[in-house]
């Protein structure tokens, strides 16, 4: 395949059977729409594409700013778009709870602004929602905006209508799945291609997905925040059910550890949906039924969003001489010298002194002639083994003595015959009136 | 569906709404609506924020902010504990110091006068300054009368983060962050009358990521007085710490998801007149913003202040409680409602019951302004306290509460309130967890109702005893001879 763009790879993603022995199904063939092999990652980049096609020349010449409320994969799909086309994109955001993404969108020369959190002295005549405050601020910055409004452009739904929906129908010898099955965002994707579907089949079942309220998942609106949406029609959906962060995680596990295939949690969330779904239909079927969900984008961009979660999916193997080994006895036992003694220790010149404290803080204030290892780095070349010679005594300052007590007990254990931690810390020091420098 | 949000009520809540008898007897006596504080409770808040302090090995003073209950009672008591108190006005300062607090343990915080300025200056309380103007003037009153150095911080606003630009709600208060040195050029020029102890700052917010750039940016701030031979020592974050003022969360939920179905007529209106606090439907479609305090709040008060302390900082990419303390900085808080949660209640007695086309009616002798929840967008059920030897009560109710002004807009509540059984003329409701804020912040005399009395309610031996809240003091009789 030869294109002269990126983003005329845009669409065409592959429909794949996902194995029975996988989901359980036994009179139900279910298929992914693997929208996940898009250029960008995403099935955003359809929607961002349609929008922002037809108005780039005019942009492009007047050198406007593409702009989006956008917190994920809308956002990513802009800015390389925009990026491609010689255009700045700005999105303005106030659910952006995925890292890896805000880092993505610095990395492709986004800006982005983060709204301000809910007032906590109330101000009940302030009620306006985001977007009307994005189309305020857009409006006194003037002209040089290009909106693409990925919450009410009937383009996002067309993207779908003229190109997933027909995809999965070709896709299918012709006919339109029994089921269709997806996660409500900007209901963009599951209007569009709902509507395209009962072009073929009337009948098809359209379950719509929304997150559980208390829940986050990223790209998934709550049952609650999907009526903010103004492309979603609650007449397009059969059935609208929910899914929780734990099954979304559930279905991504499944999909990227059986299946080949490297879903986010909107992909897993539409497969632990679907597969709940079509359990209890299939156990009344007698004869054989297809089922479409679409798998959205990639896990990469979500590692944080599973560590918080799950963090026993990232078991790592204890690294050797951690300082969380130490126990508090052991740091009881230390040497440590209180501000008198340690006053004496630095004035003989007996050794070096190791100020573990953020760098910034050193800068600011320290004990003459001490150097600088911030605790963690410290952490990090003691897993190394010892950073400095057994002949060289070492005093560790902190600012309460406990951390340095700790590390000293490590030192210790590690064969260090030398080391000690400076009582109370450099407050102590502080307190007793003892000279601090700032270089 | 009866549609409750059922209040937060801890142990010694609950042991007081127990004391059926007495709460009659106290309204029958002081009238209706009555206030009541928990001079006990407020301590044991202090000493969760003081544990936080202690997991983070910070040092620094716990100040409540007085603004959010005039009691006398309850900064009595406080003045007999370690905390300090943020004062906001002339007069809060002059009854924080007739309570017993030291100026040492006294912060004077909000917009000043002249007057207010040199009481501060003259007892030697902390002046936190508002802007560049205001420690001017300080300077000026402290040269010209010939008194002593005063102890100041600075307040400031407008901080820039880096990389993602966090957007904050614009602040009448505080110097540009960006102007430090125009700060520390006054505090130079008045070095005899102005002792820079620190930098302030405090955002009308609840998101952690605005407040963790403000601490940045104050560490920023104070780095550039030392560098200019200053020697400031504390970094104030001001309140908004938040309470949990829900019990159950599902409840919450399940309440906004019905009021959303209600804006867009998909059920019968759950609110007077079909107020949508904020929400509307334009077209099918939901606008506005939910225009509530988000009642339920399973991290609120000394727990949010722990999360706040453990979350990294964009610049520096390390915890803001470990920055402190490297820096060997005090931390400063001023919560208010933080510190109130669960230390008084509003009672009213209830005037009228009636049925009023589908609605039922409930007029209750205190008025919207008595128990300002609504106004704060708190939303929570009351408690009914059946008269004492009244008859078993018949089911439940969905009612409106209506106050006793003569305002069409004088209700407690614009929300149907779902109670558990259908209230009588006589029995009291009991608005519990209101001592921040709801009780007498907003309270009027208008057509020359009284605002409500006040009484402190304190445990001696096991039984509850009362006292005027003007009349409290913290040395009861019996635990002195005890």
């Amino acid at each position: 395949m030869r294109y002269d763009a990126m983003t005329d790879a845009i669409g065409n993603t592959p429909l794949v059977r996902i194995d029975p022995a996988v989901h359980g199904l036994r009179n139900i063939d279910l298929y992914a729409k693997m929208e996940l092999l898009n250029p960008f990652g995403s099935v955003k980049d359809r929607a961002a594409w349609t929008m922002v096609q037809p108005l780039l020349t005019a942009a492009a010449e007047r050198g406007d700013t593409v702009v989006e409320l956008s917190s994920g994969n809308t956002a990513k799909a802009l800015a390389v778009i925009a990026g491609m086309h010689g255009l700045t994109f700005k999105s303005v955001t106030n659910r952006m709870k995925v890292p890896e993404i805000k880092d993505l969108l610095l990395l492709l020369g986004a800006d982005i602004e983060e709204l301000p959190g809910q007032a906590e002295c109330l101000d009940p005549t302030n009620t306006e929602d985001p977007l009307t405050r994005m189309h305020r601020s857009l409006a006194a910055a003037g002209a040089g905006y290009l909106h693409t409004d990925q919450y009410f452009n009937d383009l996002n739904v067309e993207a779908h209508l003229h190109g997933t929906g027909p995809e999965i129908v070709k896709d299918l010898d012709g006919r339109a799945p029994d089921y269709f099955i997806a996660c409500v965002g900007t209901a963009g994707s599951s209007t569009g291609v709902a509507t395209a579907l009962r072009q073929h089949n009337p009948g098809v079942q359209v379950i719509g997905l929304v997150a559980h309220k208390a829940d986050f998942i990223p790209g998934i609106r709550n049952i609650d925040e999907v009526h903010e949406v103004g492309l979603f029609d609650p007449g397009v959906y059969d059935a609208i059910e929910t899914v929780s962060a734990d099954d979304a995680i559930d279905g991504l596990l499944t999909l990227v550890r059986r299946c080949g295939t490297l879903a986010g949690p909107t992909g897993g969330g539409a497969y632990q949906g679907a597969v709940r779904h079509l359990r209890a239909v299939d156990a009344t079927l007698t004869e054989r039924r297809t089922a479409v969900f679409i798998v959205c984008d990639r896990v990469e961009s979500y590692l944080s969003y599973l560590r918080e979660r799950r963090p026993e999916l990232f078991r790592q193997p204890p690294r050797r001489n951690s300082a969380r080994t130490v126990t508090d006895a052991e740091a009881a036992g230390a040497s440590s010298l209180d501000v008198a003694a340690a006053r004496d220790w630095v004035e003989r010149r007996r050794g070096l002194v190791v100020d573990l404290r953020s760098p910034y803080a050193y800068q600011a204030l320290h004990i003459d002639g001490s150097i600088n290892i911030v605790d963690e780095l410290f952490a990090e070349l003691l897993h190394g083994g010892l950073p400095f010679s057994r002949r060289q005594p070492v005093l560790l300052v902190c600012p309460v003595g406990e951390k340095s007590a700790r590390y000293a007990a490590l030192l210790s254990r590690m064969g260090h015959p030398e080391v000690h931690s400076l009582a109370g810390g450099v407050i102590a020091w502080r307190d007793a009136g003892e000279e601090l420098v700032r270089d | 569906m009866t549609l409750h949000l059922s209040p937060r009520i801890e142990p010694i809540m609950r042991s007081v709404l127990a004391e059926r008898d007495l709460l009659a007897q106290l309204v029958a006596a002081c009238g209706s609506p009555l206030a009541l504080v928990l001079p006990e409770r407020l301590a044991e808040n202090v000493a969760a924020f003081r544990d936080v302090y202690s997991d983070h090995r910070l040092g620094g003073r716990i100040y409540f902010a007085h603004k959010a209950n005039q009691s006398s009672a309850l900064v009595r008591q406080l003045a007999a504990g370690e905390a300090g108190i943020d004062v906001a006005s002339l007069g809060e300062l002059q009854h924080a110091l007739g309570a017993g607090f030291t100026p040492d343990r006294v912060m004077a915080t909000g917009p000043k006068n002249r007057e207010f300025l040199w009481l501060a200056a003259r007892t030697g309380v902390t002046v936190n300054a508002d802007s560049l103007d205001e420690l001017t003037e300080l300077a000026s009153i402290v040269t010209g009368r010939r008194l002593p150095r005063v102890r100041v911080m600075a307040r400031l606003s407008g901080f820039a983060s880096s990389g993602v630009h966090v957007a904050s709600r614009r602040s009448r208060f505080g110097a540009p962050a960006g102007e430090i040195g125009a700060v520390a050029d006054v505090v130079e020029k008045h070095a005899d009358a102005l002792d820079l102890t620190g930098v302030a700052f405090h955002l009308d917010t609840i998101g952690v990521a605005e407040k963790v750039v403000a601490i940045e940016g104050c560490l920023a701030a104070l780095d550039e007085c030392r560098r200019r031979g200053l020697r400031p020592w504390s970094v104030d974050i001001g309140g908004g710490f938040g309470a949990g003022y829900l019990a159950d969360g599902a409840e919450w939920e399940r309440w906004t998801t019905e009021l959303t179905a209600a804006v867009l007529g998909r059920r019968p209106p759950l609110t007077w007149d079909g107020h949508g606090y904020g929400l509307r439907n334009d077209g099918g479609t939901l606008r506005g913003a939910l225009g509530l305090y988000p009642a339920y709040r399973p991290v609120a008060g000394a727990a949010y202040l722990d999360r706040l302390l453990r979350a990294d900082a964009p610049g520096q990419r390390r915890p803001v409680g470990t920055l402190l303390l490297d820096s060997m900085y005090d931390l400063h808080v001023e919560p208010g409602r933080a510190l109130l949660d669960q230390c008084g209640l509003v009672l009213a007695r209830v005037l009228e019951v009636r049925d009023d086309g589908g609605d039922t009616i409930v007029r209750l002798d205190l008025n919207a302004r008595d128990v300002s929840l609504e106004e704060h967008g708190v939303l929570m059920d009351p408690v009914v306290l059946p008269a004492p030897g009244s008859a078993a009560a018949s089911g439940p109710v969905g009612a409106y509460l209506l106050g006793n002004l003569c305002l069409e807009a004088d209700l407690i509540t614009r929300r149907k309130v779902f109670l558990p059984s259908r209230p009588r003329p006589g029995d009291l409701l009991a608005f519990v967890n209101t001592a921040g804020y709801f009780m007498d912040f907003s309270a009027t005399t208008a057509i020359r109702r009284p605002v409500a009395r006040k009484v402190a309610l304190y445990r001696d031996g096991g039984a509850w005893r009362w006292r005027l809240d003007e009349d409290y003091w913290p040395v009861h009789p019996r635990a002195e001879a005890a």
